[in-house]
């Protein structure tokens, strides 16, 4: 129970020989904030993903879609739960202070939720490449990250999110082989989404990052975002799509493809909620919130549920 | 030339089938598989259960059943026919020991079965209920009181 560390040299060192950090662990508190901000911006990210999967629960074209659909948007919003749950347990903010700072603009979450997915092609790219995207990152965290319950719920989440891209795949196929109007579609979502999805990885990762120093991430950002581009860029192509990149280097000889110069200025805006659609996500946000208060004030007043008994 | 598969064969091969969801576990141990028929002409009818009828990962699921019992090694592709079944309905009593185990173990995941806490996968500690739902319709949301472990917790 509990352990504690005489210097940060010995607890770098602990994590250095693949120690893992619980709960109730005096860690030092650069690391309970280094951690925290992540999960937080984790947990952020979930929410505001599953508020824009909700808003296209009426709109997903077919009835097992629309299925998916709506079992995704009850993953990501539970996801964000069990997220702030950890995250509040670390002490420094609670659950309803993270909200409150996610709903005022103060607390981060990922580039993408600062775009609109406008069409269902948006959708589409959203769930191939965006979720792709993400589930790198997070694998690359799961791997090896030095934060016990952090590593445990990530474990659920990713094996949950295999299956969000392999519905992902399976949607960008049927628009793939669908009618004109349908390709030119997602070529359009295609031109609006692959610099964002590029970008969720992050600018290159700075030789000092304490996020890789403590092991909370296993690999950096231009290591993922490489592989990523090395796996989309040439499944697109070959379905007869254009990746806009004017850029973009095929190697014929090593089979390799690499990005071309990246634009950072548009993640900077997203990071500064002046993405293109940071302010109405973030009012709708805090609108569901206030319109779901009754729900929680019903919860609160409701005859307590013994500890552990059935619902 | 044609042969025709055993039900034992079928069941193997329904047995390499994960759950979606559960990399690791697979989908006779989460006790989905109700039936296997095989005809006399060799076609092979499988009938399996969801754990909701909501589910959203039934038509993957269908579809990697069918993949399997196909590959059969030694047959010609037999046809198999994947069928969701009304009844009976699927409950946590059918998760074999093996499935409970991998999602206490590997997923932090307890399993409901009758009243009383359900203890934390982690500590063996009481949990509490924290929501009645998780990120999925057949999960609960749980805390652990000894370890503040967040558990979810399979159920009916």
């Amino acid at each position: 129970m509990g352990r504690t560390w005489a210097s940060m040299d010995e607890f770098e060192a602990f994590l250095d020989d693949g120690g893992t950090v619980e709960a109730d662990d005096e860690m030092p508190d650069d690391y309970r904030q280094a951690v925290f901000a992540f999960i937080e911006m984790h947990a952020n990210s979930e929410l505001m993903g599953g508020l824009t999967e909700r808003d296209w629960i009426p709109r997903t074209p077919g009835l097992r879609h629309k299925m998916a659909v709506l079992a995704k948007t009850q993953d990501e919003i539970g996801h964000g739960h069990l997220l702030y749950m950890v995250a509040a347990d670390m002490g420094l903010k609670t659950r309803r202070e993270m909200l409150e700072d996610l709903f005022a603009g103060r607390s981060k979450f990922h580039n993408v939720f600062h775009y609109r997915a406008a069409t269902w092609g948006d959708q589409v790219a959203i769930s191939f490449l965006v979720d792709a995207a993400a589930l790198a990152s997070q694998q690359a965290v799961f791997k090896n990250c030095s934060y016990g319950p952090y590593r445990r719920i990530l474990k659920r989440i990713i094996a949950e999110e295999g299956f969000h891209m392999r519905m992902g795949e399976e949607r960008m196929m049927l628009i793939a082989e669908g009618t004109n109007f349908q390709q030119a579609m997602f070529q359009q979502s295609l031109d609006n989404w692959w610099w964002p999805a590029l970008q969720l990885f992050g600018p290159d990762s700075k030789p000092d990052d304490v996020l890789l120093r403590w092991h909370i991430k296993s690999e950096r950002n231009e290591v993922l975002r490489a592989r990523w581009v090395q796996k989309f860029a040439p499944m697109l192509i070959s379905y007869g799509f254009t990746i806009p990149d004017p850029g973009l280097v095929h190697d014929a000889e090593a089979d390799t493809w690499t990005a071309g110069p990246i634009d950072w200025e548009p993640l900077k805006r997203t990071l500064a909620m002046g993405g293109p659609d940071s302010a109405r996500r973030i009012g709708e946000a805090a609108a569901n919130w206030a319109d779901t208060r009754w729900v929680r004030e019903a919860m609160d007043n409701a005859p307590d549920r013994a500890a552990g008994a059935p619902a | 030339m044609t042969s025709i598969p055993t039900v034992e064969a079928v069941r193997a091969a329904v047995a390499t089938v994960d759950d979606p969801e559960y990399p690791g576990i697979s989908i006779v141990d989460l006790g989905l598989l109700e039936s296997v028929e095989v005809r006399p002409d060799g076609d092979v009818v499988v009938g399996l259960v969801p754990t909701f009828s909501g589910c959203p990962a039934l038509a993957m699921i269908a579809e990697d059943v069918r993949a399997a019992v196909a590959a059969i090694g030694g047959l010609t592709g037999p046809r198999v026919d994947v069928r969701w079944l009304s009844g009976p309905a699927w409950t946590v009593e059918r998760l074999t020991g093996t499935a409970r185990r991998t999602m206490a173990e590997e997923f932090t995941v307890a399993v409901r079965i009758g009243a009383g806490p359900v203890p934390c996968p982690r500590c063996g500690g009481d949990t509490a209920e924290e929501s009645m739902f998780g990120p999925s319709r057949c999960r609960a949301v749980h805390v652990c009181h000894s370890c503040t472990e967040v558990v979810e917790v399979m159920r009916a």
